[in-house]
């Protein structure tokens, strides 16, 4: 008994050692040792082991939501004024992110979709996709990421995500999407302490 | 007024001290040649840049009239005799090269035409056509006759596909582009088609052809993905175009008889883009997208090799379109920036300097693209728009560099014009305020049809003649 819930709580301890790391609080110290079994050390035990388990969960869907946070980080979309392929100032600190992200996750490989919205004419706007993905490839490719990690595509105006001929919708259609094409199941939270 | 007045080159000509030529009715369209010069374009805001001065205004000076008279039946022929003329007449009209009087029925009895009273109805031109069952077949002949000088000027025989063949209008186009020829020695368009690409009923964007005058639209492709920017090739046998259906997107190429496609393998990283066919119908122009440069390439379609470089740079280079000749080239770029593309043509040679024939201006913008050199050589179609103006669309004269422009249309949005084989229409994608359309131009009278509405159509491109080699059996 008193070996098994040792051993929950040294298991609880490194998995949580794993995914936090120095974040949060170490583990409770094991329960006290008691002569024989009784009542009490197997309540005891059994509230240590349950103990263990909720911290383990809790520690897990931190984990998860720390991983869902960075798989966001990674297909976050950047969008773009008219006509432009300039990186704005907005999307600055998204792209940051992603750079975070994939330092930490050398496994990952992501494809960068340009998309512009339906004004002006559908093959330039192949043109003008390719240029807003390209932009962001270097802007990543410029922050020490290896550049066979990134592969860029456009669907210039023809995959819009709002349908509105509106100015509101077009600036919603001005963007880069990011699609994870590798290293999916290996994304490292950054700052995650390995 | 009629008098001499006969062949194309006289009608195209525009006599600056003769009288003033009469204007037809109804279809007057002025005209306005612009020239662009920097100081004046200034003052401007949103239309394309230039100085509205009139160098030319009519350009029409004369329009022949040119009667149908019912066509007739013998041994059965005249149950098919009033689809025969209702095709023919139409594609007449859309010649846009006659003032039409359709379906005037001849004199009772029939008999001889009275030409004195054809001449009294105001026609130039006749035509009367009797169709004749031959078994299950049918056999077209049809006359066309000289008013003005009282007699006939051709008569010839076609046979004709079985009615509910799938090739039975394209047959009677083709007729129409005879007589078309017979009158102004010029080339028609009825027996033609265009392909653009819209999207499908589940939701994919496909390729579609429809016929010139609107009829027989169906889908070509059923990739269920993204499909565009068909390019025909010159004979209309095949068809180039970009695909996203495999892994990458890829430039395909269809054989049009089967329907069978195949995907070009340039064995080159990077997003390829704009296929067209070099008038050789051997080589493919594309453009290519890798990093941050772009450039022109060509691919040689039979061999399936040699790739080959043209012109490319840390910008983009696309919709290419050959000159007749395949001398020259005409492309959009936006090597001088991101939101101020524009056309330039240059020599079809790698290291060939390119030449502006968009109005650019230094400092004041402008957005020119999707260009398509006209099949008369000396002319390039494209749209654009000034500053925040609307996208319409405009002919540029290859030799004045920009300094001479036609714009086509004046209401709502117009993009990705495409010449027909005539030389003188054009369709390109229209955006109204009840909707996007196929629409056609005519260059020379200004008029505009619809081919398509309430679709989505993108990137038109039509085809070369599809009129079939063989010729007419000529009766003189």
């Amino acid at each position: 008994m008193l070996h098994r819930s040792l051993i929950i709580s040294v298991v609880a301890a490194g998995l949580f050692v794993a995914a936090c790391g120095q974040e949060e609080i170490p583990p409770p110290p094991p329960p006290p040792v008691e002569e024989g079994p009784n009542q009490d050390s197997i309540d005891a035990a059994r509230r240590a082991a349950e103990e263990a388990a909720r911290r383990a969960a809790e520690e897990e869907a931190r984990r998860a939501a720390a991983l869902e946070a960075a798989r966001e980080a990674l297909t976050a979309m950047v969008f773009f004024d008219f006509d432009m392929a300039e990186i704005r100032n907005d999307a600055e600190g998204v792209l940051q992110q992603k750079v975070d992200v994939l330092r930490a996750s050398p496994a990952v490989r992501l494809r960068i979709e340009g998309h512009a919205d339906e004004r002006g004419s559908s093959e330039y706007n192949l043109a003008l996709g390719s240029r807003r993905a390209e932009a962001v490839r270097q802007f990543l490719v410029n922050a020490g990421l290896g550049e066979s990690r990134f592969e860029v595509r456009s669907y210039g105006e023809e995959r819009p995500r709002e349908q509105g001929s509106n100015e509101q919708s077009w600036a919603q259609n001005r963007r880069d999407e990011f699609v994870i094409t590798a290293g999916g199941n290996q994304i490292q939270v950054p700052g995650g302490g390995q | 007024m009629r008098t001499g007045v006969r062949n194309a080159n006289q009608v195209r000509q525009v006599n600056p001290g003769g009288p003033r030529p009469r204007l037809p009715g109804g279809t007057a369209l002025l005209m306005l040649l612009l020239a662009t010069s920097a100081g004046q374009a200034a003052a401007q805001v949103d239309t394309i840049p230039g100085t509205v001065r009139h160098l030319g205004v009519v350009y029409e000076s004369y329009v022949p009239t040119l009667a149908i008279s019912t066509f007739t039946g013998r041994f059965g022929g005249l149950t098919v005799a009033p689809r025969v003329e209702a095709v023919i007449a139409r594609d007449l009209r859309y010649s846009d090269r006659f003032e039409m009087m359709d379906s005037i029925p001849l004199a009772p009895g029939g008999g001889a035409v009275d030409y004195g009273l054809w001449d009294q109805f105001g026609a130039d031109w006749l035509v009367t056509g009797q169709v004749e069952g031959l078994g299950d077949r049918f056999v077209l002949v049809l006359e066309l006759h000289d008013v003005v000088f009282s007699e006939v000027r051709e008569r010839a025989r076609f046979s004709l596909p079985r009615p509910d063949a799938e090739d039975f209008r394209m047959a009677v186009h083709a007729i129409s582009d005879d007589v078309v020829r017979w009158i102004t020695g010029e080339p028609g368009m009825a027996a033609s088609r265009i392909c653009f690409s819209m999207e499908s009923a589940s939701g994919s964007q496909e390729l579609y052809v429809v016929d010139s005058d609107g009829e027989n639209l169906r889908r070509l492709t059923n990739f269920n993905s993204l499909t565009m920017s068909c390019s025909w090739s010159p004979d209309g046998s095949r068809l180039a175009f970009l695909s996203f259906a495999s892994e990458d997107p890829a430039i395909h190429e269809m054989e049009l008889a089967t329907g069978q496609s195949r995907v070009l393998e340039f064995n080159r990283t990077g997003q390829p883009m704009t296929p067209v066919y070099h008038p050789n119908g051997e080589e493919i122009l594309f453009s290519l997208a890798d990093g941050a440069e772009s450039g022109l390439f060509s691919w040689r379609v039979r061999e399936n090799c040699c790739l080959w470089r043209l012109t490319g740079g840390r910008w983009n280079d696309l919709s290419p379109t050959f000159s007749p000749d395949g001398r020259r080239l005409a492309f959009n770029s936006n090597r001088l920036g991101v939101a101020i593309p524009q056309i330039y043509v240059m020599p079809a040679e790698a290291g060939g300097r390119p030449d502006l024939v968009s109005p650019y201006l230094y400092g004041q913008g402008g957005y020119y693209t999707s260009p398509d050199w006209a099949p008369s050589g000396d002319r390039v179609a494209f749209h654009g728009r000034y500053r925040r103006g609307s996208y319409h669309i405009l002919i540029a004269d290859v030799a004045a560099q920009g300094q001479r422009l036609l714009q086509l249309t004046y209401e709502g949005n117009n993009e990705d014009p495409s010449w027909a084989p005539d030389g003188r229409h054009l369709v390109f994608v229209g955006e109204r305020d009840w909707g996007f359309g196929l629409f056609v131009v005519d260059t020379v009278s200004g008029r505009i049809r619809s081919v398509l509405s309430g679709v989505r159509p993108r990137v038109p491109d039509w085809s070369p003649s599809l009129a079939s080699s063989q010729p007419p059996t000529r009766e003189n």
